[in-house]
């Protein structure tokens, strides 16, 4: 009896620190449409400031209204420095805004206050237990209950019962109505903003002396945080209180007795919600509104002789640079030749399709671990590996496509975020097959026309040679009906169903096709590195990836190629000198949202298309 | 012979009856106007023979077979054709690939990859034949956004007659055209073949009267009378409601 007592206060303990995360981030969505992926960046902020405000003071009650106000001030500059200018744009803008933060603030954290753990101590008089119904309880988390549910009391109050409470629900509901009736509804975007950082912040502190510090608790918090509002509602208040009670709990008791399906039920709750009842338990917004996004659009390269010349020149120059420059340029090139095919394949659905997946890590570390796995269990040759991987990524594409391609914007965007973590916990569970977060490796690497690939010259020519091929069989498929058909999707779906597509088969083909070249690229990695763990289907991977093909330019080839070049030269270059290089890359990055939406191609384009005439 | 038909065709939104028990035939190459003041349901109506919006109950058939309830890509496969009351074209691509794409989804090629698109010369000369049908020849290389909103309005008929259509559906196709744009667009119509059908919501009664074989008249979502242009202006309470409200 107090085991299942003690489980289900720690579930709640747990769901109360998810609802101060979660309740900010459902009331921004739901004022803003802005699903504020660095959210969870600002849970870790409040917990790292108040570390160092304790560590003064030893204050911890100090601690816990000075760093959410600190936070708050960070967040509010980013709303509206940041956020603001990018109102008209679509929100999918806003969200890849908030994602470049995330690479920001994590760099932040960690060069302040190290990558280890720490823990925020609890203050004094909450140290100790108390006796409840024959179990001793820790006070801090009764403390947390009592912290959790006077909050989601006087949030409820406010937003019920005040003036302040009725514009909010007013601006969710409709906002340029609200506008109308004379809301001022910058005021109240920051306002809400303001306070959602606050929670969140209030939520760091308070978990700090539980859940510890590390960089990394942003995503930690973060991704349960999305499965809260998915569940109980976007945009709803006592959605994200029912649902992170749910979700709490449900994780309490299934890490207690079915740890290894527990990460799993979990995804699978958030993507049964998301396709049986999208608007959540008590979701004021059913249908989300699609999110625009800004793609490289506009004239195509308007010199093809000049363009033609570039290519045989980057040709020639990638042909021969290797025999020039020690192994490790090698293998970096290499690597950077795989990682384009994984940004390409991704364009294919984001740039050309329009759908803007966040979840594309899937395909890829799907097929890295077919190879991995089929080699290091079964001894098979890598390259029959690669062949197996390319049939069951694309089957796992076209099965998840399935469900996935009927929703679109940031339903869409959860969607695929919820089933490439559900593979993540697959991967991380199944130690017999996967090693788990060890990973797992395969004794020797196969032969590319009898040429070791432990050479690296022959992991460069190895995958350049595949890098060329994915090229040009894209570049095909762009060229054909079915590319312009994708085009057309993307610029306008209603008339493309109007004038006699089936816009839906299309979809699932490019998703499919997309996750199938990720899952190729996926088992070349295999072969390059030798290696892999669930780090490969993490969210964060899918984050990087979605990183290269903005940066570099969606909707062209080029660009995606680009942006795997920069984002791995930077992560390998810049990190040799100077520890900064996810600070350097996200700020780049916020400034092609901001400033160059066609990223970095898309702006060169334009400059020569501007030259030219 | 009645190409399309609408048998007791009923659309409600929750408590909003937007269509009620219509009732309407189309002779093959008729062209029958709708008309009717604000919010009589006008674009729900085309809506519902198009396929984006589904009736509550009652049929639409085509050449007598039943399409209630089929996806606006198989409507358009079958032969129905529409354009939008507000412009509703691929903006960032060319006039062109506009109506390219258009030809491109009848010629059953969408998702061949053997061949680069540009290389289909049959869907190519197709797509120029519109153009010059919907007058735009010039126009060819322009991006949509860069086009005058009476232009766009020009390349939205040219969009459904891309299709192939025995059925065109026009939905105001004037609206927002300047006086000289409209009698452009009242000589296009006039040029397209005799054998089409066309089902047109209007406002502007110079079009209406200039274009149309018969009219319908819709209030609150009901039939309130059809007839020939003769019958309709003698109607007492067509020109009591709607008429009598406008001029």
């Amino acid at each position: 009896m107090e085991i299942y007592l003690a489980q289900l206060l720690n579930g709640l303990v747990y769901g109360m620190l998810l609802f101060l995360t979660a309740a900010g981030l459902s009331l921004i969505f739901g004022l803003m449409n802005v699903v504020s992926l660095a959210h969870g960046s600002f849970f870790m902020l409040g917990a790292y400031i108040a570390l160092s405000v304790t560590r003064q003071t030893q204050n911890f009650w100090l601690a816990l209204v000075l760093a959410p106000v600190v936070t708050v001030g960070i967040g509010l500059l980013m709303e509206r420095l940041f956020m603001r200018p990018l109102y008209r744009r679509g929100h999918l803008d806003q969200v890849l805004l908030t994602f470049g933060f995330t690479f920001v603030f994590f760099d932040a954290v960690r060069s302040f206050w190290g990558s280890d753990i720490r823990k925020l101590a609890a203050p004094d008089a909450l140290q100790g237990s108390i006796e409840i119904a024959g179990g001793m309880f820790s006070t801090y988390r009764l403390f947390l209950l009592a912290l959790g549910a006077g909050l989601a009391l006087i949030l409820w109050l406010v937003m019920e019962r005040s003036r302040l409470g009725a514009m909010v629900r007013a601006g969710v509901d409709d906002s340029a109505m609200a506008a109308g009736l004379g809301a001022n509804i910058p005021a109240l975007f920051s306002g809400v903003f303001g306070a959602g950082v606050a929670l969140a912040a209030l939520g760091g502190v308070a978990a700090g002396p539980v859940l510890g510090l590390y960089p990394g608790m942003d995503g930690d918090i973060l991704i349960p945080s999305f499965i809260v509002i998915v569940i109980g509602g976007m945009g709803s208040l006592r959605g994200a209180f029912v649902g992170s009670l749910l979700v709490g709990v449900a994780d309490a008791f299934g890490k207690a007795y079915v740890p290894a399906l527990s990460m799993f039920l979990i995804y699978l709750l958030m993507a049964f919600f998301l396709l049986v009842r999208p608007q959540g338990l008590f979701g004021i917004k059913g249908g989300v509104a699609p999110a625009g996004m800004v793609v490289a659009v506009g004239a195509p390269f308007n010199r093809p002789q000049l363009a033609r010349r570039l290519a045989w020149l980057a040709l020639v120059v990638l042909a021969v640079f290797p025999l020039f420059v020690p192994d490790y340029h090698r293998t970096l090139v290499s690597e950077i030749f795989v990682f384009a095919i994984f940004a390409m394949s991704l364009d294919l659905i984001l740039g050309y399709t329009g759908l803007p997946s966040f979840g594309h890590a899937a395909f890829f570390g799907l097929g890295a671990y077919v190879v991995i796995v089929l080699g290091s269990l079964f001894g098979l040759n890598g390259w029959l590996g690669l062949a197996v991987a390319i049939p069951v990524t694309a089957m796992a594409a076209a099965i998840i496509g399935f469900f996935c391609v009927r929703t679109s914007g940031i339903t869409f965007l959860m969607l695929t975020l919820a089933f490439s973590q559900l593979l993540y916990s697959i991967a991380f569970k199944w130690r017999d097959v996967t090693g788990g977060s060890d990973g797992i490796g395969i004794a020797s690497r196969p032969s590319f026309l009898g040429w070791s690939l432990d050479d690296p010259l022959a992991l460069y020519y190895m995958t350049f040679f595949f890098f060329i091929l994915s090229y040009l069989g894209l570049r095909r498929l762009i060229a054909s009906p079915l590319g312009h058909s994708l085009v057309g999707i993307r610029e306008n779906e209603s008339r493309m169903r109007a004038i006699g597509y089936a816009t839906g088969e299309y979809k699932l083909l490019a998703f499919t096709i997309g996750g199938t070249l990720a899952g190729f690229s996926g088992g070349l990695y295999a072969l390059f590195n030798g290696f892999v763990s669930p780090e490969a289907l993490h969210w964060s991977a899918s984050g990087d990836v979605l990183i290269m093909a903005m940066l570099g330019g969606a909707g062209t080839l080029v660009g995606p190629v680009i942006g795997a070049a920069v984002f791995l030269l930077m992560k390998n270059l810049v990190s040799s000198w100077n520890d900064h290089w996810m600070m350097i890359i996200g700020a780049v990055f916020i400034a092609c949202v901001m400033f160059f939406p066609g990223g970095i191609w898309g702006m060169l384009r334009d400059r020569v298309a501007r030259v030219r005439s | 012979m009645s190409v399309l038909r609408l048998d007791n065709l009923c659309r409600s939104f929750g408590s909003l009856v937007v269509t009620h028990n219509v009732n309407l035939t189309i002779a093959a190459g008729e062209r029958h106007v709708v008309i009717g003041p604000n919010g009589a349901g006008k674009t729900s109506l085309i809506n519902q023979m198009g396929g984006q919006l589904q009736p509550s109950a009652g049929r639409v058939l085509l050449d007598e077979v039943d399409i209630t309830g089929w996806a606006p890509e198989r409507i358009l496969h079958a032969g129905i054709a529409r354009t939008f009351q507000k412009n509703n074209l691929f903006f960032n691509l060319s006039v062109l690939e506009n109506l390219r794409l258009a030809v491109q989804a009848r010629r059953a090629s969408g998702f061949s990859v053997l061949r680069p698109a540009a290389a289909r010369v049959d869907i190519l000369a197709r797509a120029r034949e519109v153009l010059v049908q919907v007058r735009m020849d010039a126009d060819a290389d322009r991006l949509v956004r860069n086009l005058s909103y009476g232009e766009q309005r020009q390349l939205e008929v040219g969009m459904a007659l891309a299709g192939d259509p025995t059925v065109l559906l026009l939905d105001e196709p004037t609206s927002g055209m300047s006086p000289a744009e409209t009698v452009g667009m009242i000589d296009l119509v006039r040029s397209l073949p005799s054998s089409l059908s066309i089902v047109m919501i209007e406002h502007d009664m110079n079009v209406v009267f200039s274009l149309a074989d018969r009219i319908t008249v819709l209030y609150y979502g009901e039939v309130l009378a059809t007839g020939v242009p003769a019958q309709i202006q003698a109607n007492a309470r067509v020109r009591e409601i709607y008429l009598g409200a406008s001029h």
